[in-house]
């Protein structure tokens, strides 16, 4: 039962503001499919133009290879959980998860039978007759997933279903929701803008700014290979270095910052305006590709002063002030035991592998 | 079209079942409660009076006759003013206003005590309590009235037993027990809307002005009252139209020679039977209450969005 | 100097609470003041409604209401109106509100004017367009006078709903707003038809403003005078019957329908108050439940079984008990030494006055015809209040106002109509 979702170059407008610019997007049956972005770029809007609450503005929606077009949400093979769980606050725990089937006309007994498999197997066996007002945080969670999926969907859809919850609960359900998905195979589309729950959970992930996606594709690449400034700079904590490019060869940029000529891979733009001699071009380093090299060991060197050091347990950060930007460059490493030999207003040399580099376009930035 | 678009949406969104009862309950009250009795109201003013079988028929021609009766009586005295009616409804409309700022004056403490001061099961009680007597229906209340005010009523008895008079005062022909009974019969509806518009504000503001050295009652004009302000306007909007258009009150607390416009009407429908002339004056009641509270709100810059709410 | 000034505002705080309160005891004197005063008056077994002379506790003026077939009827008829403006105006409030919820934007504000200025409009416009309009369609129909056009129940019902509707749209709007839309959105999502989303979720979560709304408009409808008088044509309702019975004459079996009224209103309202706080508490408990603290309990105990409850009802039993009691067991005793005392009364003045008489015949000027307006001094005066079956009897310019003050007494038939004093001798006799 499980199904394929494709967007097809949509468009979302509320009067003049547009709320999901040219979306394209595949996916396929089975799978945990995320969406990542800030506050407010049109995550929630997607999700209702799939489900059915609204209709776009431009373009289609595919669901099962079956375009959507006129067809209401409760015609469509989709159920929403929604941000705030919208359970009926009137209904018991197994009413509410049964709701799907009760409007369907199954008869009370198919209906508590069905509800108990469910308790079941969101691990709340017996708690059928409570009210929903009755349940914690988490468990209200669960009889909201149950009640989607007694509504035997091809693609469900989660809106922050865990926005609510506290941290501990929050990473404990995230493997739920993971094995869950596995148990039932259905497709899950889900809306987050938490980085850690969209990278660890899904198969693949889309990033959006503005109503735009950003890119598509999986934890790994998105985070090692970002495709845009933008993305670089959201997904996970990167050292910015802005400069101009000199030289483009086949695999490698070579950006001329005021810290003098740095190598970095090329951002796999899709196509979509690659580098040339002469553009504006960010580079991208994670602080844990930045390494100290008083040997200049590695291609790509840097000089910097630290500024300050801190101690986290299993990790050291240290943070540098470099020539030329306001910002501070950070590095991390591993604790390994050996005391840090550093002092604060020392001048040290830093390196790092142009593979692990990455060199964008300039463009828009995540708010820190 | 674009209303074809909306209908449809608006079925899309409600099912076909559903939106038939919306639009056919809400269409049946419009028009056919609301709006065209009005309009009816208003067409049957400017016709001649007739017996109901020549209704409809030529005869039943539009004239202005019966609001020119209200400013000049009767034919015959076509030069004179119809002084009965006319005093009789700036009388009403006086009156009305003054019982509006009687209750105005009366009920501001209380709503303000309610909201800010008193609280627990205190606050409760008393709200209850002030609820209570409004479910004793209009005449009922308009009857306690009279057993005390009566000549041989508790208020003439305990006069006379201070010795403050030693003869039945006519309370009832001097009108007092119709003042205090209007006075006392939209009480509630002063009371809620400021209460609810003064609870609502917060207790900060007002210990902040009071930190600051502002005495009682300059806390109150400045802080308190522009703030209840919609609250009081609604209130007094209640209030006035209500007293202005009340007839149960002034049928029995009124004095045997004193009227009320509204009884007026009431004379025209039922004694005269004079339905148009009676329908003209309800128009110009309504009118002239309509007309001064638009006044008055624009006096004191207050939009209609903010009342009845 | 800071203290000082403290101290003055502190100070001031504390006469303006005490001023404030001192107003609010008026206040609550004034609001409730005339009701008990009333109250009083229907168990006083005096004919005249009052509280002062007080003659004998007695709940005859119940009895003499329960036969009063013209309020019986009247009563029924105020039912079955309420009913059938509940039927229409809750409905059609709950229409209103739903329509405003989804109206566009622009015209909502012209909607909102025109569905809610039937609450502004007075009573009695509303009751003359509905008189006419129904009318002038009736004659445009052709029907006959049996038709629902002039049929007195149907006007009064359409009557008095129009501005009632208005009143139970309040109550949903207020109750729509705490509404969920996402809880709707989820039933369709769920597969539910807009049929099946409406009754399964708005409709349950609306109940409770269906019932406020039903009892509001009930209410609304039972105590309606200024509309109904217009449209009830030739029938009658409570309030109708009351207010004529309150223009022409009035007796103490108003205030009996004005305590049973009271009684069941403070009823109904400690009931609320329990009904209230019992779901505060199960709110409470389920919270607790949610957090772990205590286990689920089963079932809830049935309302009847509250103690509160039961207090209640003890209470009102036991007042109702009492009061019949009291009301019945040596009234007649107290009734026959009342009418004693009052004859005692009169022929202690008529003894007065026949020696006054003697000693004016005795004196050379008397006149016969109105001698005893100006010259049997401050006492009749006095008196007067006394007794209404006293009122006329010497002074004929009285008999005008005790008309309208109320028909005579009963009790006291017998002295009405003489004020010749010629005649009190011979009346008196009759009386012992
Ligand atoms: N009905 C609407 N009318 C007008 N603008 C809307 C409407 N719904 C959403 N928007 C706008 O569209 C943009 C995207 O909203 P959306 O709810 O999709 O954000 P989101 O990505 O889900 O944000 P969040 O993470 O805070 O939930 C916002 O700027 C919002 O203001
Ligand atoms: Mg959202």
């Amino acid at each position: 039962m499980s199904a394929e979702v494709t967007l097809e170059n949509v468009w979302i407008r509320f009067g003049d503001f547009v709320a999901a610019r040219a979306v394209d997007i595949n996916i396929r049956q089975g799978e945990f499919f995320s969406f990542l972005g800030p506050s407010g770029c049109g995550k929630t809007t997607l999700l209702r133009a799939v489900s059915g609450f609204l209709s776009p503005s431009e373009g289609r929606v595919l669901i099962g290879g079956k375009d959507m077009a006129g067809i209401g949400p409760n015609k469509r093979p989709t159920a929403l959980i929604f941000q705030n769980l919208a359970l009926f606050p009137l209904m018991t725990v197994w009413e509410n998860i049964t709701f799907a089937l009760e409007v369907r006309g199954v008869s009370a007994a198919r209906r508590r039978k069905r509800a108990d498999e469910l308790l079941e197997l969101i691990a709340l066996p017996g708690q059928g007759e409570k009210m929903v007002d009755e349940l914690s945080g988490g468990q209200r969670q669960r009889v909201a997933i149950a009640r989607a999926l007694a509504a035997e969907p091809g693609v469900l859809l989660l809106d922050e279903p865990l926005s609510a919850l506290d941290l501990k609960l929050r990473q404990h359900m995230r493997t739920e929701l993971r094995d869950i998905q596995q148990r039932v195979g259905i497709t899950f589309i889900y809306i987050t803008h938490d980085q850690g729950e969209a990278l660890t959970m899904s198969d693949n992930v889309a990033v959006m700014r503005e109503g735009v996606i950003e890119q598509v594709a999986d934890g790994n690449t998105i985070y090692d290979r970002p495709a845009t400034a933008f993305v670089a700079s959201f997904v996970g904590e990167n050292n910015l270095l802005r400069g101009t490019v000199s030289a483009v060869s086949r695999a490698a940029v070579t950006v001329d910052t005021g810290l003098g000529a740095i190598r970095a891979r090329a951002a796999d733009s899709g196509g979509k305006g690659s580098l040339a001699v002469g553009d504006d071009a960010y580079v991208f380093i994670r602080p844990e590709s930045l390494k100290f090299d008083e040997e200049k060991k590695m291609d790509n060197n840097i000089s910097a002063q630290i500024h300050q050091q801190e101690f986290e347990g299993s990790f050291w950060q240290v943070f540098f002030s470099i020539k030329g930007s306001e910002r501070k460059l950070k590095l991390s490493m591993v604790n390994d035991g050996s005391a840090m030999s550093h002092q604060p207003g020392q001048r040290v040399t830093l390196g790092f592998a142009p593979e692990l580099a990455v060199a964008t376009p300039a463009g828009p930035l995540a708010a820190e | 079209m674009a209303l074809v678009r909306h209908l449809q949406n608006f079925f899309r969104r409600n099912g076909a079942a559903l939106s038939v009862f919306l639009l056919g309950a809400v269409g049946f009250w419009i028009l056919f409660m609301i709006v065209l009795p009005q309009l009816f109201m208003v067409d049957f003013s400017f016709r001649v009076n007739l017996p109901p079988p020549k209704w409809g028929t030529p005869e039943h021609h539009y004239t202005l006759e019966h609001y020119r009766y209200m400013v000049y009586g009767s034919a015959g005295s076509e030069s004179s003013f119809n002084v009965i009616d006319l005093q009789v409804f700036f009388k009403t409309i006086v009156a009305a206003i003054f019982v509006t700022i009687f209750d105005v004056a009366l009920c501001y403490p209380i709503a303000y005590y309610l909201a800010q001061v008193a609280h627990g099961g205190w606050a409760r009680l008393m709200v209850l309590s002030l609820i209570v007597p409004f479910w004793v229906n209009e005449i009922l209340r308009a009857f306690a009235f009279r057993i005390i005010f009566g000549a041989s009523g508790v208020l003439n008895k305990g006069l006379m037993a201070l010795g403050i008079i030693d003869e039945p005062y006519d309370f009832i022909r001097e009108n007092f027990a119709l003042y205090a009974g209007l006075g006392y019969a939209f009480i509630l509806l002063m009371i809620f809307p400021i209460y609810n518009a003064i609870e609502s504000l917060d207790k900060n503001q007002i210990e902040a002005a009071r930190d600051l050295g502002s005495p009682w009652w300059r806390i109150h004009w400045r802080v308190v009252i522009p703030f209840a302000k919609p609250g009081i306007t609604s209130g007094c909007t209640m209030v006035f139209m209500l007293t202005a258009g009340a007839l149960a009150a002034p049928q029995i607390l009124g004095g045997p020679s004193s009227l009320w416009f509204t009884q007026i009407i009431y004379q025209a429908f039922n004694q005269a039977g004079n339905w148009s002339r009676g329908s003209a004056y309800a128009i110009i009641l309504l009118a002239s209450c309509i007309a001064l509270v638009l006044l008055l709100m624009r006096a004191f810059k207050v939009r209609l969005g903010e009342i009845a709410r | 100097m800071i203290a000082a000034l403290r101290e003055a505002v502190v100070r001031g705080g504390l006469l303006t609470r005490i001023g404030l309160a001192l107003f609010a005891a008026c206040f609550f004197v004034y609001l409730f003041g005339p009701l008990v005063l009333m109250g009083i008056t229907a168990f006083n077994s005096s004919a005249f409604p009052r509280v002062s002379p007080w003659e004998c506790f007695s709940v005859e003026w119940f009895e003499v209401l329960r036969n009063d077939q013209t309020l019986v009827e009247g009563l029924r008829n105020s039912v079955f109106i309420g009913i059938g403006v509940v039927a229409l105006a809750v409905p059609i409030g709950l229409a209103g509100a739903l329509m405003l919820m989804q109206i566009n934007q622009r015209v909502r504000p012209w909607y909102y004017t025109v569905v809610i200025s039937p609450i502004l409009v007075p009573g009695v416009v509303l009751g003359i367009s509905t008189l006419v309009f129904w009318d002038r369609v009736g004659i445009m129909f052709n029907a006959s006078h049996e038709t629902f056009f002039y049929n007195g129940f149907f006007l009064t019902i359409v009557g008095q709903a129009t501005f009632i509707s208005a009143y139970s749209m309040l109550v949903f709007i207020s109750r729509l707003q705490r509404f969920d839309p996402a809880l709707e959105e989820a039933a369709l999502d769920l597969g539910a038809t807009h049929v099946q989303t409406f009754r399964k979720v708005l409709l349950p979560f609306l109940k409770p403003a269906i019932a406020s709304a039903a009892v509001l408009a009930f209410l609304a409808s039972f105590e309606n005078y200024n509309t109904t008088v217009f449209t009830i044509v030739s029938e009658s309702t409570l309030t109708t019957v009351l207010a004529s019975k309150v223009r022409y004459g009035i007796n103490p079996s108003i205030s009996a329908l004005a305590v049973i009224i009271v009684v069941v209103t403070l009823l109904g309202a400690a009931v609320f108050e329990v009904v209230k706080r019992r779901e505060q508490k199960a709110a409470r408990e389920s919270e607790k439940v949610a957090r772990g603290e205590v286990p689920a309990r089963a079932r809830r105990k049935p309302l009847l079984l509250d103690p509160a409850m039961f207090l209640i009802l003890a209470v009102f039993v036991a007042g109702l008990g009492t009061v019949y009691f009291a009301g019945t067991v040596g009234v007649e005793e107290c009734k026959a030494a009342v009418k004693e005392e009052k004859q005692r009364v009169a022929q202690e003045r008529v003894r007065k006055l026949q020696q006054q008489r003697m000693f004016q015949r005795a004196a050379p000027v008397a006149g016969e015809g109105e001698g005893e307006g100006g010259s049997a001094p401050a006492a009749p005066q006095a008196q007067r209040e006394d007794s209404s079956g006293f009122e006329s009897i010497f002074a004929p310019q009285n008999l005008k106002e005790q008309v309208e003050s109320g028909p005579p007494a009963a009790g006291t038939e017998s002295f009405q109509g003489i004020f010749a004093p010629e005649n009190l001798e011979s009346q008196s006799g009759a009386g012992q």
